[in-house]
């Protein structure tokens, strides 16, 4: 052991404090960045060196402290149940959001829903049947049933919006996707290499981190570490990133609501055109809404729009089946009352009478002022037969308002699973203040006991170069 | 289990339980603004089946008023000529009788009388031609203007028909009739009471004796008479309808305020608690992020 190895010691000391204070800087620069994780320096001791020969030599003591590395407390499984609670509360929240929105444009129940112009037209109706060949209360009818007609066309259209909307949001989502999948290769690329080279990857893993949790709130999915240090992104079981490459993905399909049966928007892999089945995340839950309608079952949307065109269908066959073939104030027979075409009924309503003479009041070959015909459309406000326009509504806006009651329910259930998950996260892997500001006292005080002992060493060298032999001088 | 507290998730915690605090805050602060406990019908979907049909059946009720408002015009214009009718039949009857006195009755005053029939028929084809906002009340569904044509054919206009009728809806299943049978009210054609006044005054002219028109006269005043009830019966109908009717429009009120509406107190009173928590949270959060070790340390 040599003179001046204790001077060494204290050097590996001071050496392994200053990085602990170091890594301490970092952690508090860094208490506020989204997605990093708190770093510790990890350090343990060095032996004493070996003692060579034959003989046993003089007890030796330890080389100091050596700096291993700088490492990420992060924790795997913890990471992965975020990404999970992400693609869950990434697929509900699309839709809770999409099925208010759908809801808000109803604006029911009150007095400005199309239930209260329903109304308003059948109330026009008797008010025909107590003055029947007058034509203000003609007028007035003619007047309220274009309003009504018109209410159903706004209301199928923003149903229409609404959808084209959610289509172009998918399309900005899968960009986000492919560009969050090409940086995590990106990524896997350079760690893979640094960690061959030996150096540190931690802010790298942290960045990492949160954009495999941005793919799986998009798309849902998994990841998996892999021994090279990189990570594979499995989104509907097929790879989207392995090592440094990945595959994009397309929506494809139509951009017009009209064309949606024939062409309905669905995600694939670029290169092979294969569909991507997914699992979960804000992109299944935009394209489940965007599915074409079928008996009910359908996308949220289309069967809104679906809705509105039964409604526009019953509303024509209930005041055609007594105005077809009736009598009107003028003594002319009346044909229908409103034309539509059928599979898009809410868009083509139309109202084929305009003045009083095509307005249907009595019955055929009775007295010119009867007003029987038009009593018996006007009663029609209040049936609750099934498939009456009224019944037919309120079922609509009933079952629209339980669908968005139960998708709420479960956004807001992802939505708090998913907070615990991330509040587990944070718990282990955020910067706390307090347990910082000990790690710094703890380092600073192990590097002024390093430095004293270095001053010790100094002061017995000075002793013993400086002081010794000079007796009789 | 989460062993570890750290500054950071303090401070998600205490911005997330703030906005849950103010959500809830806003909610009640909408509904007491408001007054409405359901906006949307995800809000209560089945108190929204429910208030979709009170308001339909609301407006329709309404609409049942007005129906109301206008039947009891007709059936009040009805009373009104049947009244008038038959004060002017029994003119009718006391000049007949004085009439067929003829043994003491110069031809003069027999011409005296023949002029106040002709008068009081042209009175009786009035009141038998009463119209109600445009309508011939006797006419029922006809639109020639007049429920009898003038003298002498005294044709009624109506069509006949047992369906011809006028009737206004009162309640979703209920009609009342509101006009009155033209025909069996005053006859018709050469059975009309209108002939048969031309005819005794005809005869008081010509010098026969009138006396014997006497019966046919008092089978026509019955005829009136009894028309008369029918009518007072519709509009005793119509005015119990204008009653329910009112009650109904009150009650239905009452149902939809209480599917829609909040109950203000209970609203109010969870504004103040949730006022109160909200300020806790709130004085909570500032006490408990502030200190850090740092304040400590020297």
């Amino acid at each position: 052991m040599s003179t001046f190895s204790g001077l060494n010691t204290a050097y590996t000391g001071l050496v392994a404090a200053r990085k602990g204070l170091d890594v301490v800087g970092q952690n508090i620069a860094n208490a506020n960045t989204e997605g990093y994780t708190r770093q510790r320096v990890t350090t343990s001791s060095i032996g004493s060196l070996a003692t060579v020969g034959p003989f046993a030599g003089p007890v030796t003591v330890g080389q100091g402290v050596s700096v291993d590395g700088v490492a990420r407390l992060g924790n795997e499984f913890l990471d992965a149940r975020v990404r999970s609670g992400a693609s869950t509360a990434g697929y509900w929240a699309v839709r809770a959001n999409v099925m208010t929105s759908l809801e808000s444009t109803l604006q029911e129940p009150g007095e400005n829903g199309l239930s209260r112009q329903l109304q308003d037209f059948f109330a026009a109706w008797q008010d025909v049947a107590n003055a029947a060949g007058e034509p203000a209360p003609a007028g007035v009818l003619l007047e309220q049933a274009e309003v009504l007609v018109s209410q159903i066309a706004i209301g199928y259209r923003e149903v229409e919006n609404q959808w084209a909307q959610v289509r172009r949001e998918t399309d900005g989502m899968v960009a986000e996707l492919n560009d969050a999948a090409a940086q995590v290769a990106d990524l896997n690329g350079r760690i893979r290499s640094t960690l061959q080279a030996g150096g540190s990857v931690n802010e790298l893993l942290d960045k990492r981190n949160s954009l495999t949790s941005t793919i799986a709130a998009l798309a849902g999915g998994t990841a998996r570490q892999l021994d090279d240090g990189t990570v594979e992104v499995l989104i509907g079981g097929n790879a989207i990133v392995s090592g440094d490459s990945f595959r994009a993905v397309q929506a494809t399909g139509t951009h017009v609501f009209g064309t949606l049966t024939a062409d309905p928007p669905k995600l694939q892999w670029a290169h092979s055109g294969l569909a991507v089945s997914l699992d979960g995340g804000e992109i299944a839950g935009a394209l489940s809404t965007l599915a074409p309608a079928s008996a009910g079952a359908g996308g949220v949307l289309a069967e809104a729009a679906a809705s509105y065109d039964a409604f526009a269908e019953k509303l024509a066959f209930a005041v055609n089946t007594f105005h077809n073939g009736a009598q009107s104030g003028t003594g002319a027979t009346t044909g229908d009352f409103f034309a539509f075409t059928v599979g898009s009924a809410a868009t083509t309503l139309a109202v084929l009478p305009t003045d009083v003479s095509t307005v249907a009041t009595g019955v055929a070959g009775g007295g010119i002022l009867d007003g029987s015909v038009a009593d018996q459309i006007g009663n029609v406000s209040t049936s609750t037969a099934a498939g009456s326009p009224n019944v037919v509504w309120s079922d609509f806006v009933t079952s629209l308002g339980v669908i968005t009651r139960s998708n709420l329910q479960q956004a807001t259930l992802a939505e708090l699973s998913a907070t615990s998950a991330v509040s587990m996260q944070l718990s282990n892997a955020s910067v706390d203040m307090d347990e910082e500001n000990v790690n710094l006292l703890t380092h600073q005080v192990a590097y002024q006991g390093a430095a004293r002992v270095m001053t010790a060493v100094d002061e017995m060298l000075d002793t013993l170069i400086n002081r010794t032999g000079i007796v009789g001088r | 289990m989460i062993t570890r507290t750290t500054t950071n998730m303090m401070m998600q915690n205490a911005q997330r339980n703030l906005q849950t605090n103010m959500a809830a805050l806003a909610k009640l602060q909408e509904q007491a603004s408001s007054q409405k406990a359901i906006t949307r019908p995800s809000d209560d979907p089945t108190a929204t089946a429910d208030s979709l049909r009170i308001r339909a059946e609301q407006r329709a009720t309404e609409q049942h008023g007005r129906n109301i408002g206008d039947g009891t015009g007709w059936l009040t214009t009805i009373d009104s000529a049947l009244a008038t009718t038959t004060s002017l039949m029994n003119r009718v009857r006391d000049l007949t009788v004085r009439g067929a006195n003829d043994g003491s009755m110069s031809p003069t005053a027999k011409e005296a009388i023949a002029v106040e029939l002709d008068g009081l028929r042209e009175e009786l084809l009035n009141q038998a031609n009463t119209t109600y906002q445009g309508r011939t009340v006797f006419a029922g569904n006809s639109d020639a203007g007049v429920a009898f044509a003038s003298s002498p054919l005294y044709i009624h206009s109506g069509t006949g028909v047992a369906e011809d009728i006028v009737e206004r809806r009162i309640t979703e299943g209920t009609k009342v009739r509101v006009d009155a049978d033209g025909p069996a009210t005053f006859g018709e054609g050469i059975d009309s009471v209108f002939a048969l006044v031309d005819r005794i005054a005809s005869d008081l002219r010509s010098g026969n004796n009138v006396g014997a028109h006497l019966n046919t006269l008092d089978t026509h005043m019955t005829n009136i008479r009894e028309q008369q009830a029918i009518v007072g019966t519709r509009h005793a109908q119509i005015q119990r309808a204008e009653e329910t009717h009112m009650e109904r429009t009150v009650s239905l009120e009452g149902q939809r305020a209480g599917v829609e509406d909040v109950d203000i107190a209970e609203v109010i009173l969870d504004l103040q608690l949730q006022e109160v928590s909200y300020q806790t949270a709130l004085a909570v959060t500032a006490r408990v992020l502030q200190p850090t070790l740092m304040d400590f340390l020297r």
